[in-house]
């Protein structure tokens, strides 16, 4: 006889329930069918083609078989040291927007709230992107959602300075954590945004977070995502993007720690004449699995995306690049690029990518590049042969390797805790 | 002016699709363990055959269809197939006189007049064809020149009753009969095939082919081939298939495995061009083919090309397990769809040995309202050190109804492997086209020149006789479907 393996998905819906946020935003019809949408097709394995190398149901079944939801209280003693000097700082604490920690500062065109604060107009655009029948962790974000971050930027304006928004899980034993955030772009504004991550609990986080973001027509966003979570943190980041005529939208995700990192980058360009460009660096060691996952849905003729993927991947841990273009029949003229490459630093590291290419129209320039390989014998010994030694030798090539990505944080004091933790982690 | 063209192509008929009146001798439609047992009997095949069949079939039954590649077809009924059909046996054929004339014409239109392979027998280079016609191998040509190096090149059933040793040794051992749901289908029914062993030391005179090729209505065609070549062997393969015009979908459901020993090398070339179907999509070939060799020793080497411009649905990835140290694996492919015609076709190229190598050049055309996928898997397994893999896939748009897709993927557990993949879409430019044109090169020119240019990198590696068959399809295939 077979035993029937624990249903994983059920033991966390249990246990999720049993104290579940209130929250008014989320109609109950929404989480009742995103729960039943859960209970259907259960937390994805690796038998799921879009998870084949990262496979949540077994790490959720190892590390997350009993939830506490014991979440910390955070003072703003703990969020100091997170926070950007030239930055208007907002703070997310486990899932819900914490007004008192963030800082206030009346900019001209910026409103910033909680999701619980929304008018019933505002309302209506919530979940129109992170659709809950498409994904197994957007439906389990919207079954447990706290109250998160809405961001919007009327029309017009141009914010002088970053925005960072800081998202911080802090518990003392197992917790499950779902954020969610907002981010409203009107026509014509432009806005540099910094997302942050952070774990500062003592106990593990899965945490699963979904963001909605939706640029207007001429606008601009540029994104930057920082993650830096620790080792005691599995984390999911699903981003659903929107962008429309002349928009320019752009992000660039560092990751630089924690044990399971999934990102979900899903750029729709709706509309004609738009840009994406997707960047991504990471580097990995000990038993962390880093997979960036991306789609870039072209709708309409002449628009253009790019994306630059790079990775290193030590000891024994495995690094995921899968990205996909999807071209639609009315998007002639599409130019889009696709990058990936990556450096093997052990024989115990894995790297897979599966860059793929799905075009309907003929008109079109679509390429995608990835290389994988060690770092290059000859480089090294020209520099050994000019007397640098053979460790430092390889930091100054991997740091070269990196520093194209590196080079794209616009903010300083940003680029600075970058590369300080990058070169730490060499 | 450019549609003009490209409707004209469109109404182009299927030009090989015609019907050879020979009686068959038939099985029953359908399958289960009996018909198994009949195509056993009718073969007069040895006990551990039946075996290796039933095994097969028992496996078949608990598997299901395989859905994830990017085709969609209305799923063959296994149960309304004749898994059996066989021309009258004619016995003991001394010359290619006593060759069925009705046959013999078939291969004429087809233009691999067996009597011009007689007459080149004479000359120079020349190829032995060992011709399937509806899964029995008629006729083996060149069978003698052959055995005088040793060189066994005979039908699969030929080799089931003369060579057991070599058949039960090497059977199933590149392709499993549990590999896939079309494998094990294939392990239970095949009816016939061709059996290649190149013994030690022999380099093959000359190039073996088979020309597949489907006759009777409702037969499905499972064929098997199984190439085996021993220590410091070389042989290069030809595997052309050409079939009538029949308006329900036929399915053909081969297995070819190639086994290559130390310092061995094979090369296998294919050109498909079965029956695509009419304009509309209707009818045409399912085309589910398992196609694998293995390095089993050192220094060893397997090359796959293909030419695909046939069949309505292509399901086909012919791969190269390296597990000799120092092996290597090449793949090369045109796949060419048109009108509603859908390929999903790539490679999977799996690095067990050290220093082993590969290679992946496909190219894809996509016409009309098809759709052309290239998906293929990289693996570098651990231990497998100093691995390299270049891969390139590039895709050609005609039209705005066709689709053009590439799904690699790539998996490294070697920190000293080097493994590069790109791969481009596009459609002929306009400024190519102004290039030739303006050199007094007329549109229609210009395409093929630029068309068999894209292409060269993979025709280039077919075999003389091959490669001129290649360019003729492909400018049959693509004339003037671009603008």
């Amino acid at each position: 006889m077979i035993e029937t393996k624990s249903n994983i998905t059920q033991t966390l819906l249990d246990q999720l329930q049993e104290n579940a946020p209130k929250v008014d935003f989320m109609p109950d019809t929404e989480i009742i069918s995103a729960i039943r949408y859960l209970e259907e097709k259960g937390i994805p394995n690796n038998k799921h083609e879009d998870y084949k190398y990262c496979n949540l149901e077994a790490v959720l079944r190892k590390e997350f078989k009993s939830v506490e939801q014991s979440f910390n209280e955070l003072t703003n003693a703990d969020i100091a040291p997170l926070k950007l000097d030239e930055a208007i700082n907002l703070v997310v604490v486990n899932g819900n927007y914490n007004e008192a920690l963030s800082e206030k500062m009346i900019v001209k065109g910026l409103t910033v709230k909680s999701l619980n604060e929304l008018s019933a107009s505002e309302k209506i655009l919530l979940s129109s992107q992170a659709k809950s029948d498409t994904d197994a962790l957007i439906a389990l974000n919207a079954a447990f959602t706290g109250n998160g971050l809405f961001l919007k930027i009327e029309t017009g304006n141009i914010i002088p300075m970053p925005l960072h928004v800081i998202y911080v899980n802090s518990g003392s034993s197992n917790i499950v954590s779902n954020t969610r955030s907002f981010i409203h772009i009107g026509a014509s504004a432009d806005v540099t945004l910094v997302e942050s991550f952070f774990n500062i609990g003592t106990g593990k986080v899965f945490s699963n977070f979904v963001s909605e973001k939706f640029v207007g027509e001429n606008a601009k966003l540029t994104c930057h995502t920082f993650q830096n979570e620790g080792a005691l943190s599995y984390s999911v980041n699903t981003n659903q993007v929107k962008i429309n005529k002349y928009s320019n939208y752009s992000n660039t995700t560092m990751t630089l720690s924690g044990e399971l990192v999934r990102n979900n980058h899903n750029v729709v360009l709706a509309d004609s004449n738009c840009e994406a460009h997707l960047n991504g660096l990471f580097i990995s060691n000990g038993t962390q699995q880093i997979d960036n996952h991306t789609l870039i849905d072209h709708q309409m003729p002449h628009c253009e995306s790019n994306e630059l993927y790079k990775g290193i991947a030590k000891d024994k841990s495995i690094g995921t690049f899968n990205g996909k273009i999807f071209v639609r029949k009315d998007a002639q003229k599409t130019n889009a690029y696709q990058s990936s490459k990556n450096i093997l630093m052990s024989d115990d590291a894995i790297i897979n990518t599966k860059p793929q290419l799905e075009i309907y129209a003929d008109d079109v320039k679509c390429s995608h590049g990835t290389s994988t390989g060690k770092i290059d014998t000859e480089a090294l010994f020209y520099l050994k042969a000019r007397g640098i030694g053979e460790e430092s030798a390889r930091k100054l090539l991997l740091q070269a390797f990196a520093q194209e990505l590196i080079d794209k944080i616009e903010i300083p004091s940003l680029q600075e805790r970058v590369l300080h933790l990058f070169e730490k982690a060499l | 002016m450019a549609n003009e063209i490209l409707e004209e192509h469109i109404q182009n008929e299927y030009k090989w699709g015609f019907t050879t009146n020979i009686d068959t001798d038939e099985a029953p439609k359908g399958l289960n363990e009996d018909i198994i047992r009949f195509i056993s009997a009718k073969k007069n095949e040895p006990e551990w055959m039946l075996e290796f069949r039933l095994k097969a079939f028992r496996n078949w039954q608990n598997m299901i269809e395989p859905t994830w590649a990017h085709v969609s077809y209305k799923k063959p009924d296994f149960q309304d197939i004749i898994y059996y059909s066989a021309p009258k046996p004619k016995k003991e054929l001394a010359s290619l006189d006593e060759v069925d004339p009705e046959l013999l014409k078939t291969f004429e239109k087809l233009g691999i007049s067996l009597e011009e392979q007689k007459r080149l027998s004479g000359v120079q280079s020349n190829i032995a064809v060992d011709i399937v016609f509806d899964s029995v191998s008629v006729k083996t040509t060149f069978k003698e020149t052959l055995a005088e190096k040793g060189i066994i090149f005979c039908s699969f059933s030929e080799a089931v009753q003369d060579h057991p040793e070599l058949v039960k040794k090497y059977m199933g051992m590149a392709v499993p009969p549990t590999d896939n749901f079309y494998a094990a289908l294939n392990s239970a029914v095949f009816t016939d095939g061709s059996f290649c062993y190149i013994p030690k030391g022999v380099r093959s005179p000359m190039e073996l082919s088979t020309y597949f090729r489907i006759n009777a209505s409702g037969t499905g065609q499972f064929e098997r081939t199984l190439i085996i070549a021993d220590e410091d062997s070389y042989v290069s393969y030809l595997e052309g298939c050409t079939a009538p015009q029949r308006d329900e979908n036929q399915l053909h459901a081969a297995v070819v495995e190639i086994i290559t020993h130390k310092n061995a090398e094979v090369k296998y070339s294919t050109v498909q061009n079965w029956y695509p179907g009419d304009k509309d999509g209707k009818g045409g070939i399912f085309n589910f083919v398992t196609k694998r060799g293995i390095c089993l020793e050192d220094n060893s080497k397997i090359s796959w090309t293909q030419v695909e411009t046939g069949s309505a649905v292509t399901w086909k990835y012919p791969s190269v397990i390296l597990k000799g140290n120092n092996s290597v694996g090449e793949f090369y492919s045109v796949a060419v769809t048109n009108n509603y015609q859908q390929a999903d076709t790539g490679t999977k190229m799996i690095h067990i040995g050290k220093n082993t190598r590969s290679t992946i050049i496909s190219k894809g055309i996509s016409a009309g309202f098809s759709n052309n996928s290239y998906r293929g898997l990289v693996q570098i397994k651990k231990g497998a050190s100093n691995a390299r893999n270049f891969s390139q896939c590039d895709s050609l748009l005609m039209g705005d109804k066709c689709g053009a897709h590439t799904f690699p993927y790539i998996e490294i557990k070697d920190k000293s492997a080097i493994v590069e993949h790109e791969a481009t879409t596009s459609k002929i430019g306009e400024d190519q086209l102004f290039y030739c044109k303006q050199r007094g090169i007329d549109n229609e020119k210009a395409i093929g020149l630029i068309v068999n240019g894209y292409c060269k990198e993979v025709l280039n590696k077919l075999p003389m006789e091959f490669a001129v068959e290649a360019q003729k399809l492909l400018a049959i295939s693509l004339e003037g479907s671009v603008g």
